[in-house]
């Protein structure tokens, strides 16, 4: 009996050691000779849950690319994490990533503080990851040797934004709203960097917290400040809540505002049209271009994913993992992190659908430089007022 | 600036007024903290939305809808959720609220989806009206005056209607109630459901004042929570008066002192109240008799 | 009117009630009679079926119907009610407010407010209180307007649950004197006390009850002989008590 029992213990053991056992065969994490694993985080609920189109957008490129016949003979397989906007779920999806699914490597994901508590433990284990979809500092200072980032710093297209306001437009009392954390704060720097540099200063700073549901207080401010244009970065619910609070006690200033706030379609819905004559800057593709991409696009999307909305959120998840298949088809067959860093360091003014991507430069990881500038027409369309503008400090 | 900053106060004020009244009245029958109120408001304003919006149901049809709706399912949530708790104590009931609060947020998000959407309110959330140099926009001011009827419809049916003393008898003293033939059981249900439909009204004025989405109520209701600290938990005339004090004084500490710290005014009148004065505002409250 | 039969009452898994028949004749006073614990008020409880689930057995008629099972609701709606011991008036309830819900059950208008000046001429006090909370009345009033909020039910069949705990003598006195008036009006009473004294004074019938047994049933004249009755509730002591403890003992064994 006993020895019965030690039998089975000792099968037990040995099964259990082969289970556990490290994936020692596999030589690259996450890839294997027909699959290449990528995971993504974004807020599927919660508050900033509009957003999560985004990972939605690259799980359509994964798709289009693996009906094309993936690359190398490999197709993607792609895992979508909800982390509700929590940076606590953030870090324990990117220790899933990492430990239990194992992927070669993390695409976008939405969110500053969200991103940060994810970076160091990616950069430790060597985990690629391209373009977090926020334009911060954080991403490229200091440089990390996996993390490649594409959105354009929110400082230099604020900077750039308020030049446009101040030096095409004239208008010189200048507001600014943003949200009180990492990703309006670096867009109210940018905007008073500009405004230094030009001896004027804000006319008023006002601020909101992500949980703030009542603007009317920040609307008077704004108002009382006499300001003629304000530039706003914030979410697109407080964007909604302060034109309409600013429409109640009669302010009409010049607004504009960053590419984050860029979905006209849906803006203008919550809006109820007072999203008209918004001057946004863009890093993507407008919508309904007639760029062969963005056309070829649109048509896997209907065919792919008509329950989706083609909105700029979801097609932004395609703009901000394509720069990402193409290091992954120049790294060739033989893919690894090392490679495929090698090759993304060969993108220059490479274009898809977003502004043109480069990354020759070892020393510098922002590849998206560039913006243009566009102002919402009454039916919701954009007119689009320049072209490519590199956007520098 | 000031009148300015005591009419948009008072507007958001009656917003968190009603949602306090809302929890009052059913922590005053149960002892139970509502977490789920706020969103079982969002749920009925979201039924309302999609009544209006894809099915154009005129506006005061799509409103009596909802009411039914928010009816049915305060006395759905009691009666298939509270109702079976076995040996309930007040925590275990507070946290299902908790856990019906997920799953409606959860049903929210997958029913609706997580995009803001404008609410088709019938009252314009940009026009104004000028009173004399005040402008006081044309929501506000309904929003205020719906709250004030709202508060006097349930001041009048609290202190004439048999059922409204026979609710107020059964939240004072169970046994009693039950002994005078009055069905406890139902009067519970039907907390749930005036609770219920107090909310939606708030889940209403609040996303045709701003915006609304799944998430909209979580700032509100905390709000309001604060205001029903303020009432002492258990005054209907004293969590009104706490609303509007706290949208006001909010406004004018965001106006006067500082943004930043406008929505941090509610915690501190939350700890300051129940330190200094936990009865409320307007206690008056009879000591038991030994 | 009420038959209750072998009745056993459970409060969770302690038996409370362990077999007790009574029977309550139309027009009477009765009275039960027991000690603190005894399962006095259970009885009561269980025949206004505020009890869930319970009795556990035996059987409840009230006007040869089986009311046993019921909720109070429809218990109050036969015709019994319940002043429950501790007054347990609606504190934040006004005086008329709670006279108002004595009568939630009843549609008749009229007989209603012929009820309520009933109940103004037996306590008139109460209509100098009209307006107050009800909590804020001394103990004799909330006890006056507990008795009346439950003859605004209209009942056949009134029980009382201590009327006279934490009164002054003075105002038992005046409880007992206005139950028998209540009484003589016409409405059967059964009736729990502590005080036995006042209870027999009063009463037509009585029952002894003795940790969930009636242990003694009879007319208050015989009662009134007997030696346990005299020393257990009267605090007449007849013989040395280690004598009476040795009868009691012995009686138990009998149970």
């Amino acid at each position: 009996m006993l020895k019965k029992n030690l039998t089975f213990i000792g099968v037990l053991m040995v099964m259990v050691f082969l289970i556990a056992a490290p994936a020692t065969a596999q030589k690259v994490r996450g890839v294997t000779d027909t699959e290449i694993l990528v995971g993504q985080w974004g807020p599927q609920t919660g508050p900033a849950a509009p957003w999560g189109a985004v990972a939605r957008g690259t799980d359509l490129l994964f798709k289009i690319i693996n009906e094309e016949g993936g690359i190398h003979g490999r197709k993607f397989k792609y895992y979508l994490r909800d982390d509700s906007y929590q940076p606590a779920k953030t870090k324990a999806i990117a220790k899933e990533f990492v430990e239990q699914i194992g992927v070669f490597a993390v695409v976008g994901g939405i969110g500053v503080a969200t991103g940060m508590t994810a970076r160091d433990y990616l950069m430790e284990n060597k985990v690629p990851w391209y373009a977090p979809i926020t334009g911060v500092y954080e991403w490229i200072s200091p440089i990390q040797k996996y993390l490649f980032a594409q959105y354009p710093l929110y400082d230099d297209e604020a900077f750039n934004l308020t030049g446009y306001l101040h030096e095409k437009l004239g208008y010189k009392k200048i507001a600014m709203f943003y949200q009180n954390d990492d990703y309006g704060k670096q867009g109210a720097q940018g905007v008073e960097r500009y405004l230094l540099r030009k001896k004027i200063s804000l006319v008023a700073k006002v601020s909101a917290e992500m949980t703030d549901r009542d603007l009317s207080t920040h609307a008077l401010k704004l108002k009382n400040s006499g300001a003629e244009a304000v530039i706003m970065w914030t979410m697109p619910t407080h964007a909604a809540l302060i034109l309409a609070e600013s429409a109640k006690i009669g302010f009409k200033p010049q607004w504009a505002t960053s590419n984050t706030l860029s979905d006209s379609a849906l803006m203008m819905q919550i809006t109820k049209g007072l999203w008209a004559g918004m001057i946004n800057s863009f890093a993507l593709e407008l919508p309904d271009s007639n760029l062969p991409l963005m056309v070829k696009y649109r048509e896997w999307h209907k065919k792919l994913a008509p329950q989706e909305r083609w909105g700029t959120f979801y097609y932004a998840g395609i703009a901000f993992a394509e720069p990402f298949v193409e290091g992954v088809r120049r790294a060739g067959r033989d893919l690894t992190a090392d490679n495929w860093v090698k090759a993304m360091e060969t993108l220059k003014d490479w274009k898809g659908i977003s502004s043109p991507i480069t990354f020759t430069n070892p020393m510098d990881r922002q590849g998206g430089k560039h913006v243009f500038y566009g102002k919402v027409k009454p039916d919701g369309n954009i007119e689009r007022l320049t072209d490519w503008i590199r956007i520098t400090k | 600036m000031f009148g300015q900053l005591i009419v948009s106060g008072l507007a958001v004020g009656a917003c968190y007024a009603l949602l306090a009244i809302a929890m009052v009245i059913i922590y005053k029958s149960s002892e139970v903290l509502n977490f789920a109120q706020g969103e079982m408001a969002m749920v009925s304003t979201f039924v309302a939305f999609m009544l209006l919006d894809a099915y154009h149901v005129p506006f005061p049809w799509a409103a009596a809808l909802t009411f039914l709706f928010a009816i049915l399912l305060g006395i759905f949530f009691e009666i298939v959720f509270l109702r079976q708790a076995k040996d309930p104590t007040v925590i275990g009931l507070i946290i299902i609220t908790l856990g019906f609060e997920m799953v409606l947020m959860g049903f929210a998000g997958w029913k609706w989806g997580p995009d803001q959407r404008s609410f088709p309110f019938p009252i314009s959330n940009i026009e104004a009206y000028n009173f004399y140099g005040l402008i006081i926009s044309k929501i506000n001011f309904w929003t205020i005056l719906i709250t004030l009827v709202l508060m006097f419809i349930l001041f009048l049916f609290f202190r004439y209607t048999k059922l409204g003393i026979a609710m107020r008898a059964t939240q004072q003293n169970q046994l009693a109630a039950r002994v005078m033939g009055i069905r406890t059981k139902w009067i519970l249900s039907f907390t749930w459901a005036i609770s219920s439909i107090v909310g939606a009204v708030a889940g209403m004025l609040i996303a045709a004042l701003g915006i609304l989405d799944p998430p909209m109520m979580m700032d509100p209701l905390l709000k309001g929570f604060a205001s029903a600290v303020l009432g002492g938990m258990t005054s209907l005339p004293g969590t009104a008066v706490g609303g509007a004090m706290l949208g006001i004084i909010e406004n004018l500490f965001g106006g006067y002192v500082s943004l930043a710290f406008k929505s941090a005014v509610a915690f501190i009148i939350i700890i300051l109240m129940l330190c200094i004065k936990p009865s409320g505002l307007l206690a008056k409250h009879y000591v038991k008799k030994v | 009117m009420l038959k209750v039969k072998n009745i056993e009452t459970l409060y969770g898994l302690i038996m409370a009630i362990r077999g007790v028949s009574l029977e309550v004749q139309e027009g009477q006073i009765a009275a039960i009679l027991g000690a603190n614990g005894a399962g006095k008020t259970t009885i009561l409880k269980t025949i206004m079926g505020l009890l869930e689930d319970q009795p556990d057995k035996g059987t409840i008629e009230f006007l040869e119907k089986r009311i046993d099972g019921k909720d109070a609701e429809e218990i109050v709606h036969l015709g019994i009610s319940y002043v429950p011991e501790g007054r347990e008036v609606f504190p934040e309830l006004s005086v008329d407010e709670n006279l108002k819900m004595g009568a939630y059950t009843r549609k008749d208008k009229k007989g209603v407010k012929e009820d309520f000046e009933r109940v103004i001429t037996h306590f008139p006090i109460l209509s100098q209180r009209k307006n107050q909370w009800a909590g804020t009345l001394s103990g004799g009033e909330q006890q006056m307007l507990a008795i009346g909020r439950a003859l605004m039910t209209r009942p056949k069949l009134l029980m009382m649950d201590e009327p006279s705990l934490g009164l002054s003598p003075i105002l038992v006195q005046e409880i007992f004197r206005i139950i028998k008036t209540i009484n003589a009006e016409g409405t059967t009473i059964l009736l729990v006390e502590q005080n036995a004294k006042m209870a027999l004074k009063i009463s037509s019938y009585a029952f002894v009850l003795e940790n969930g047994r009636i242990v003694a049933a009879n007319i208050p004249d015989v009662l009134l002989e007997d030696e346990d009755v005299k020393e257990f509730y009267l605090g007449i002591r007849s013989e040395e008590s280690m004598k009476g403890y040795q009868r009691w003992k012995k009686k138990k064994r009998w149970r």
